[in-house]
This record gives C-alpha cells, structure tokens and sequence, in this order.
C-alpha cells in the first residue's frame, strides 16, 4: 500500500478529480440513455423480458465476483469463509421466504466480523 | 410529472429500514476505504453524491491507488456502470407514459441497485400510477444516506476494526444475494444462475467485459430457455 504522501506525487489532484468528473459522466451516461430508450419499451413485450434476464445477468455477474473474486479488504478473507457464510444466509432466507431477510444480512454480516475476530485474537 | 405526496411519504418511510441501513453500511465501509487509500475526504464523498454506484466507486478508487491514467480509469468505470441501461430499460416502462417528464432524468440519479432490486420486487404489487412517487421517496432516502455515510466512514477509519469493517463491506453483496432468492420470474432465476457462473469464467479471461459478457450471453440463453418453456405449454 502506498502512503498518502507517495501517492499525490504520483498523481496530482487535478487529475484525480479529472477522473472522477469522467467517471461521474461515464456512469450518468448509461442512466440517462436508459430514460432516453425506455419510453419505446412495453413491459408486456419479450424485449422487456430479454431486458430483464440480461440485466438480472448482469448483476448475478457482479455479486458473484464481489463475494468470490474480491479486491481490497474482502480479499483477505479466505473464500471458503465467505462462500460457507453465504451459504449459510442462503439456507436462513429459503428457510421462510420472504420473511428472513434480516436475520439472514445478521448473521452473514456477523460471520465476517467473527472471522475478523478470531483472525485478530490468534494473530 | 405529479408526484403524490402521501406515496412518496411512504416510499421514504419503507426505505428508512433495512434498505437505507444497508446501504450506510456500505458507504461507512466506503468511507473507511478512501481515507485507507489515502484519498482526500472531498474526493471520496463526491464520488456517493454524482456518481451513486458502490462498485464503481470501488474501481475508481482502486485505480487511482494503482495511479492508473485518467481515461483508463473512466473507461473501467463506466463499463462497470453498464448495467445501469438495462435497470433503466426495465425500470422505467413500469411506469405509466402518461408521467413522462424531463423528471426522470433527475430521478434516474438515484437508480442503483437497492431501490431497484426492491421495486422489480414490489412494482407488480402496487398501482401503476402510485410506483413513480414510491419510487421517488424510496431511492431518494437511499441516495441521501449515502453521502453523510460515507463522510462519516472516512472520518471513523482510524477508530473502526478491521473486523468491523469486514462486516460492512461484506453487506451490500451479501443483500443483493439474498434479495436474488426473492426473484420470480422464471426467466430471471435462470439469468441469475447463468449470469453468475458465466461471470466468474469470463472475468478470469475478460475482467473488463466479464459483466457485459455474462449479461448478454446469460441473459439471452435464460431468455431463450424460458421462452422454450413458455411455448411448450402453449403447444
């Protein structure tokens, strides 16, 4: 990890914020043109239906690669943990559907913060 | 545009819960990482107010750290971004032509995936005309929280445990795993399947496009699956 000193040498804060401006953009510009197009969409239509498999797709794509292909602080926790810690939410939320939404994030969530516990006391 | 009053009271109030929580989780978690990454604190908290998309913020973050160039870092992120279209797509013709206003470009600010997993969820159940007003209160409360959480997790770092914040980062995906087992639609299970096994590989090979891929590949085999179905029982 750099320090915050060797970092704004190696990047100067115009250019950050230049990058964020971009980013900004580039993230508004797919919001905007989703308006722009939805107005020609029925949601009675099988485009409307192939829109949303590909959109529940996409996110699918991204939850997964979050959860088992992380970057950052996540990656330090074994992939084992985080998979046996979703399954175990998983188990909780089929357990009664539609009613165990809470306990499951609960106990998913405190799953890590054990881990992270127990990493820190044996450490 | 005619926004009822009492609908979008009621949207804000269903968001101040679960929704709102899970989303300050995983901007304090946000928050911490930017002051972790030696960010400064206006930077970090711009990007919750104009750019509203976690795992963007995550990217961009990251490749400023990796001192990556300004287009590369655009590029990457608004690839990410790409999903955005498709919610949009499937969001917005829910509600009635007739509410159509330039409004809904101000609105479509506040489309991330909390407030749009939870109206693909509930839409089907609420009155056409009540679901832009709903919507409006809904994700607002949701956009709202993030920036203050987000200072706030900045400004926290230092004092919060690691352990602490494996938990709040951990959050987010964990929801919108759970909220996945909520999908009804046929078509939509078999997307969410495909869609996460088919990004897994192509990220390996294609990080940068792995989500268009899985979409449009995913999406399109679930589609054409259900259609299969859909047709046998007609038949």
């Amino acid at each position: 990890m750099l320090e915050p000193s060797e970092l704004s040498t190696m990047f100067n804060d115009a250019g950050m914020w230049a990058a964020l401006i971009a980013a900004c953009l580039g993230t508004y510009f797919w919001r905007g043109l989703g308006v722009y197009f939805s107005g020609k969409i029925s949601q009675e239509s099988e485009l409307f239906k192939w829109l949303s498999a590909v959109t529940y797709a996409m996110v699918a794509a991204l939850t997964v690669r979050i959860i088992l292909l992380p970057v950052g602080l996540l990656a330090t926790v074994p992939i084992s943990i985080r998979l046996g810690v979703s399954i175990v939410a998983l188990v909780i939320m089929y357990s009664k559907p539609g009613e165990r939404m809470i306990p499951a994030l609960l106990v998913g969530t405190f799953g890590l913060v054990l881990y992270g516990l127990a990493m820190n006391f044996l450490s | 545009m005619s926004l009822n009053r009492d609908i979008v009271i009621k949207g804000a109030k269903d968001a101040f819960g679960a929704p709102a929580a899970i989303l300050f989780a995983g901007m304090l978690g946000f928050g911490a990482m930017g002051q972790a990454n030696g960010l400064d604190i206006w930077l970090t908290s711009a990007t919750s107010f104009f750019m509203f998309a976690l795992p963007g913020q995550v990217v961009l973050v990251e490749m400023l750290v990796l001192s990556a160039s300004g287009v590369t870092i655009a590029v990457a992120v608004t690839l990410t971004a790409t999903r955005f279209f498709t919610m949009c797509l499937t969001l917005f013709p829910q509600f009635p032509e007739k509410q159509r206003s330039s409004f809904y470009y101000l609105v479509v600010h506040l489309v991330a995936m909390t407030a749009w997993a939870v109206s693909m969820r509930d839409f089907p159940k609420m009155k056409p005309e009540d679901r832009l007003s709903y919507f409006t209160g809904f994700a607002f409360v949701c956009w709202a929280v993030s920036t203050p959480a987000t200072v706030l997790g900045y400004m926290l770092a230092g004092q919060v445990p690691s352990y602490i914040n494996l938990g709040l980062v951990f959050i987010n995906p964990l929801f919108f795993l759970l909220t996945f087992t909520e999908v009804k639609p046929r078509a939509n299970r078999i997307a969410i399947l495909l869609g996460g096994a088919i990004g897994l590989l192509s990220y390996l090979w294609f990080p940068d496009y792995s989500l268009l891929i899985a979409g449009l590949l995913g999406g399109t085999m679930a589609y054409m699956i259900d259609k299969h179905f859909r047709n046998r029982r007609h038949a």
